[in-house]
């Protein structure tokens, strides 16, 4: 009875989700694949360990770039395609601050706010880094915050906000042309080289079976600063009046306008702080990373989106969930295939999520 | 449609006539048109209510019951007319504007903040104010004990009733003097048809004036006051509850013999 139950049970399961269990016996092959691996010697644990702690960087600067992105989404009911250009011009706004306070005196102040155009100045040779340049690192951290706060209060008023009532595909075309003028003005500014930002940070070594996993100081200032921010974000949505009326307002707008919540206002809160987080994962992005260019942020979007509709579009929680399913994905990837292909695994796996679970990780919870 | 309301036209003048009235006037609505957009659905509505009254508007589907109650909440196209609540011009206001005048209004559908908790959705209905204020909590959980059971509970996931429920309170949280009500019954078991009607003589019976839309015509007629019946957007008749559902043409036309 008990086994024949189970059978039918089963049998029902396979026929009804055959996706579901073709998922599981690839999952099943390449862990065991994994396991024969690290058995045989061919593949290392620390390399696994490095790989683990490269993703979950990854996934950190992802999920916190997704933020921004999930909280317009779910609070403005609009995808934000100039959410890429945000990152990459709080980089550039951070990073201008961060070689014009280590580099004052040691090179000309138009280079410095130039980022280096050109190859006029080196971050390495100004030996930037947290532990290097601590201050100009803080500094560029806070100006990549603020500057992508003023940019995107200053577009919301100037082009979004005009067209608010309108549908969300018109918003979004809208948000797409954004992003060119703003990517192709900051290439327009800066040039268009990917320059080496940061001099190489101290790192110490984690002994991990059978190597080392070297850990460097700007993972452990991402960590810090992300997953602040992170559990920032949470207090101020359960916590907070304002972030119990974005959740009001992203559960249902009208029903806010008349309980008396400002929507505007909140409307206005929720560009600054989600631009606020966006300005701030450029920076770390290229603290992280090491090198900026003009196109990193628009790059950087596709996972972002990929992380964001996983998790479950509008959810805070799921954009960083996502995040580091995204970015574990990109790097664990090269185990098995070729890591120009990393980001392919990642949309794959992305794919295969929402085939399961079509509504995401975290749907229906909203902003919560 | 049109043969109900050239009969209904030479029966009652509802204009102005106010019968066995309360206290001072509270809302004062004169020759109101209003709509959505460009299409019109009031035309030239007067209605009042008075201080602690419990006034409701009854009538067939379409004929404006809900568009007249937006109206007083600024939630239409103003078209012409004025809206008056304690003696204040409100007309045109926006609804977050209105809210602080001290009137409350629960909308049919969709009234609940669904992925906030029940105390969550209260402190939403306090918005306005710094702080929540303590007194008006304890005032709805003593109206309302299931909100008190559940207070950290998902609104989405309590049952139909239980979120009518919420919905009124988070209207009460500012203790307003007028508070709108949109279908209050709609959508609910009858025994807890009977439980909403007791809680909304219980708010009244406390002070509180009420307008309320509800499909339930006969039972609403019971309860109130005053009764307003619009038909086409336009006032029909106006008088006591008891007297409107004794009358002959009110009963055939409107309230299904």
């Amino acid at each position: 009875m008990g086994i024949a139950e189970t059978y039918s049970r089963g049998r029902r399961f396979a026929v009804d989700r055959p996706g579901a269990i073709l998922l599981v016996l690839v999952a099943v092959l390449l862990f065991g694949d994994l396991l024969v691996g690290l058995a045989t010697g061919r593949t290392a644990f620390s390399e696994v360990g490095s790989l683990l702690w490269d993703g979950l960087m990854r996934g950190l600067v992802i999920g916190l770039a997704g933020i921004g992105l999930s909280m317009t989404y779910s609070i403005l009911n609009f995808a934000n395609f100039a959410h890429g250009d945000y990152i990459t011009a709080g980089a550039f706004s951070g990073w201008a601050t961060t070689y014009l306070f280590a580099g004052l005196g040691r090179a000309d102040i138009g280079s410095l706010l130039l980022v280096g155009a050109g190859g006029s100045v080196f971050g390495g040779a100004l030996g930037i880094g947290i532990t290097g340049t601590p201050f100009a690192v803080i500094a560029g951290l806070v100006v990549a915050g603020v500057f992508a706060i003023a940019l995107s209060l200053a577009v919301d008023r100037v082009i979004f906000r005009p067209i608010r009532d309108q549908d969300g595909i018109t918003l979004l075309i809208t948000s797409i042309g954004v992003a060119f003028a703003l990517r192709y003005m900051m290439q327009f500014v800066f040039g268009s080289d990917v320059r080496g930002t940061t001099a190489q940070p101290p790192s110490l070594s984690l002994y991990f079976v059978d190597g080392a996993i070297r850990i460097n100081m700007h993972d452990l200032t991402l960590v810090v600063v992300a997953g602040g921010l992170m559990l920032g974000v949470h207090l101020l949505l359960q916590r907070t009046k304002l972030g119990k009326a974005m959740r009001a307002m992203a559960d249902n707008e009208d029903l806010a306008r008349v309980t008396g919540i400002p929507t505007e206002r909140v409307v206005r809160s929720v560009w600054i702080i989600g631009g606020g987080l966006t300005g701030v994962a450029g920076y770390m992005f290229v603290l992280w990373k090491g090198t900026l260019g003009f196109n990193d942020g628009w790059l950087l979007l596709l996972l972002i989106f990929a992380a964001v509709i996983l998790g479950g579009i509008g959810s805070i929680y799921g954009a960083i969930a996502g995040g580091l399913v995204i970015g574990l994905t990109a790097s664990l990837s090269v185990l098995w295939i070729p890591s120009a292909f990393a980001r392919a695994a990642a949309f794959v796996v992305m794919i295969l999520i929402l085939l399961v679970k079509p509504s995401g990780l975290f749907s229906g919870r909203a902003t919560a | 449609m049109s043969s109900d309301a050239t009969d209904a036209n030479d029966v009652t003048a509802a204009t102005d006539s106010t019968p066995d009235v309360a206290g001072d006037e509270l809302l004062r609505v004169r020759n109101l048109d209003a709509g959505y957009g460009d299409l019109q659905i009031l035309t030239d509505v007067d209605m009042d209510v008075h201080d602690g009254e419990y006034v409701t508007i009854v009538g067939p589907n379409g004929a404006g019951k809900s568009t007249l109650m937006k109206s007083v909440f600024g939630l239409t196209a103003h078209m012409g007319g004025t809206v008056t609540f304690e003696g204040e011009d409100i007309t045109g206001l926006r609804p977050e504007e209105i809210i602080h005048e001290g009137i409350g209004y629960v909308p049919q559908n969709d009234n609940v903040f669904a992925t906030l908790t029940v105390q969550e959705n209260l402190e939403m209905g306090a918005y306005i104010l710094d702080d929540v204020p303590q007194d008006a909590l304890d005032m709805v959980f003593d109206r309302f004990p299931i909100l008190r059971e559940r207070r950290d509970q998902k609104a989405g996931t309590m049952s139909g009733g239980q979120q009518q429920m919420l919905a009124m309170g988070r209207a009460l949280m500012l203790d307003p003097s007028l508070l709108l009500l949109d279908e209050p019954s709609a959508g609910l078991a009858p025994d807890l048809v009977e439980e909403m009607f007791d809680k909304i003589d219980e708010i009244n019976d406390a002070g509180t004036a009420i307008l309320m839309v509800e499909q339930n015509a006969k039972e609403a007629l019971r309860r109130c006051d005053r009764g307003y019946v619009l038909a086409n957007g336009e006032n029909r008749y106006v008088d006591s509850g008891d007297k409107l559902l004794n009358d002959e043409q009110v009963r055939r036309d409107f309230l299904g013999g």
